[in-house]
């Protein structure tokens, strides 16, 4: 699971469940004190579900993306 | 006539105290993945290099002849030893006997390894697992009286922070008195999935209607990001790897100074692409950490705390040879405001830093403090006017180069008041009291709503205004005293070093700092 490190906002949401990402894919990117933050892939993995969509509002530690790695 | 017998019996003695808590407890030590006190000792430290003190110390059973028929040492083992070549004192936790307790223990021995540490003027490496020393709720009964409490030594371990190096290694379940000895250090690390950390553990906690495993409570994931402790490895050996590392960059105490090593990479080494390492596009972010080793000796760079107020990287490294204290900002995290833990970091950092008279640098990129709800409920201000009070008290020598943003009142602490400092900035560099971005709405509001088109007039003046914000122009009026080409910065850098190293003085700060 992918929780945000920041508060901010979703700025543009890149993948979607059940696609394939590689290390270093970026899955969404947060605006966030007015900078685009991405959030990448740790490792090749496969997306189990998003829980935000863009313009949603966060804040730090909440839930963005589960990611199952080392498929 | 000769003492042979007496000596054979303390040796008799020392045997029994290497049996720790006995085959069984050492047997289940072993099972759950950890090293006993004695094998941690053995691996932390340089070969045959521990000197014992105290290994008669313990609790003997006598049968009414009054002859011994056991005896078992106390839970904790101290002495001086030596790592790499140098000398130390190390204390650690026998779990194996009591979890660590009072009960199983000896203060005085906790006492006399603070003084010893102190006194001699040595790091001090605690390996604390159990409790520390501390009571448990049986104590009650094995002395049969409550304790009012009290820590006995803690005024040592408070001296002790700003006088020599203290590094705490947490390796296993540490809780109570053992969370304080790992908290009350310049550098603690735990080991992943083996350790856990907490005032008190999951059995206490579920009293309070929270059931929750050691991990969930305490674990490396919980601590690091809380601040408490400072680093997480995956197995011990590791741990006594890093202790080592952060030791290497430190005197032995304040009274001595950090040496200069044999540096193979070359003080006037250039870096082609950090001419293009900052993005000209000021919402994108960058990566700083490869900047930070392009920069240093190459390998030296020693993170601490990369999970805790996360848009400041501190860390050691060396330059020509010599060791510096590291702070960089990192737009990763809140585009690199300072965070009300971003601010406790720094302090700490800073701290540290004087105590040990290491020169510091600063890679600024900092926007200001971190603004919203969340930062006010947080006390950031508050944080962010004890970290800029933290830079202020410093006299160790100060470098900063502004890489990107330097702005506001957080900006502003990239230097001390008027003091010198060596100052430096990028072409990138941008300043001023708050970032044209969040600012142009509210100080031009009644140009803009008047406007025909006020998405126009927006426009307009944010272009009138970004050529004004050149660091050239600033440069023009003195307001910055350098604008320099990022791929020599490395030079620059170990110029500074070499500057600092005869500048640096040995002896206690005025003010002490706190863990």
């Amino acid at each position: 699971m992918i929780y945000s490190e920041v508060s901010g906002t979703i700025s543009k949401v890149l993948v979607s469940r059940d696609q394939i990402v590689e290390k270093g894919t970026d899955l969404l990117i947060i605006e966030c004190m007015k900078m685009l933050i991405p959030v990448t892939s740790k490792n090749r993995g496969k997306i189990i579900d998003v829980y935000v969509k863009e313009n949603d509002i966060i804040n730090e530690g909440a839930k963005l993306i589960d990611v199952k790695y080392n498929i | 006539m000769s003492w042979e017998k007496e000596l054979d019996e303390k040796v008799s003695r020392e045997k029994l105290s290497e049996n720790l808590g006995g085959k069984d407890r050492v047997k289940k030590q072993h099972d759950a993945g950890l090293y006993t006190v004695r094998e941690r000792i053995e691996l932390l430290t340089d070969k045959s290099s521990f000197s014992e003190v105290g290994k008669l110390a313990g609790h003997a059973i006598y049968n009414e002849k009054n002859d011994l028929i056991d005896f078992k040492g106390s839970n904790f083992i101290f002495g001086k030893a030596r790592i790499d070549g140098r000398n130390v004192i190390v204390g650690g936790d026998d779990f194996t006997l009591r979890g660590g307790s009072a009960d199983a223990s000896i203060k005085e021995k906790h006492l006399k390894c603070e003084q010893m540490a102190l006194s001699l003027q040595l790091p001090l490496i605690r390996i604390v697992e159990g409790s520390g020393g501390g009571g448990s709720v049986k104590t009650i009964e094995t002395s049969g009286r409550a304790n009012v409490p009290e820590v006995e030594g803690w005024n040592l371990v408070v001296e002790s922070m700003g006088t020599i190096p203290r590094v705490a290694l947490g390796l296993g379940s540490v809780a109570g008195l053992g969370a304080a000895h790992l908290a009350c250090s310049h550098y603690s690390v735990m080991v992943k999935e083996k350790s856990a950390v907490f005032v008190a553990g999951p059995p206490v906690v579920e009293q309070i209607g929270q059931k929750l495993t050691k991990n969930e409570l305490g674990g490396y994931e919980i601590q690091l990001k809380s601040g408490a402790v400072d680093d997480a490895v995956d197995t011990e050996e590791e741990a006594f790897d890093a202790a080592k590392k952060f030791l290497s960059y430190l005197p032995n105490s304040v009274y001595q100074l950090s040496d200069q090593i044999t540096s193979k990479d070359d003080p006037k080494r250039t870096s082609e692409w950090l001419i293009e390492a900052i993005p000209k596009n000021i919402k994108s972010v960058y990566k700083i950490r490869p900047i930070i080793e392009d920069l240093v000796d190459k390998g030296s760079f020693f993170e601490i705390g990369k999970e805790y107020g996360k848009s400041i990287v501190t860390g050691f490294c060396r330059l020509n040879g010599w060791p510096i204290a590291l702070m960089a900002s990192d737009p990763y995290s809140y585009g690199g405001c300072w965070t009300s833990d971003t601010c406790k970091k720094v302090q700490k950092f800073v701290d540290l830093a004087e105590t040990f008279h290491l020169p510091v640098i600063y890679l600024v990129d900092c926007p200001g403090f971190q603004v919203g709800l969340d930062a006010e409920k947080k006390g950031t201000i508050k944080e962010g006017v004890r970290a800029m009070s933290a830079i202020w008290q410093t006299k160790t020598p100060w470098m900063s180069i502004i890489i990107r943003n330097c702005f506001g009142v957080a900006g502003a602490a990239h230097k001390r008041g008027s003091s010198y400092i060596s100052r430096f900035a990028w072409p990138s560099a941008r300043w001023g009291s708050l970032p044209l971005e969040g600012g142009i709405e509210a100080a031009y509001r009644s140009d803009i709503e008047n406007a025909d088109d006020p998405k126009i007039e927006l426009q307009k003046i944010t272009t009138r205004l970004n050529k004004l914000r050149s660091p050239l122009r600033s440069a023009e009026s003195f307001l910055i005293e350098e604008i320099i080409d990022p791929r020599h910065t490395r030079r620059i850098m170990c110029e500074f070093a070499d500057l600092s190293a005869p500048l640096r003085k040995t002896g206690i700060t005025n003010r002490t700092m706190r863990p």
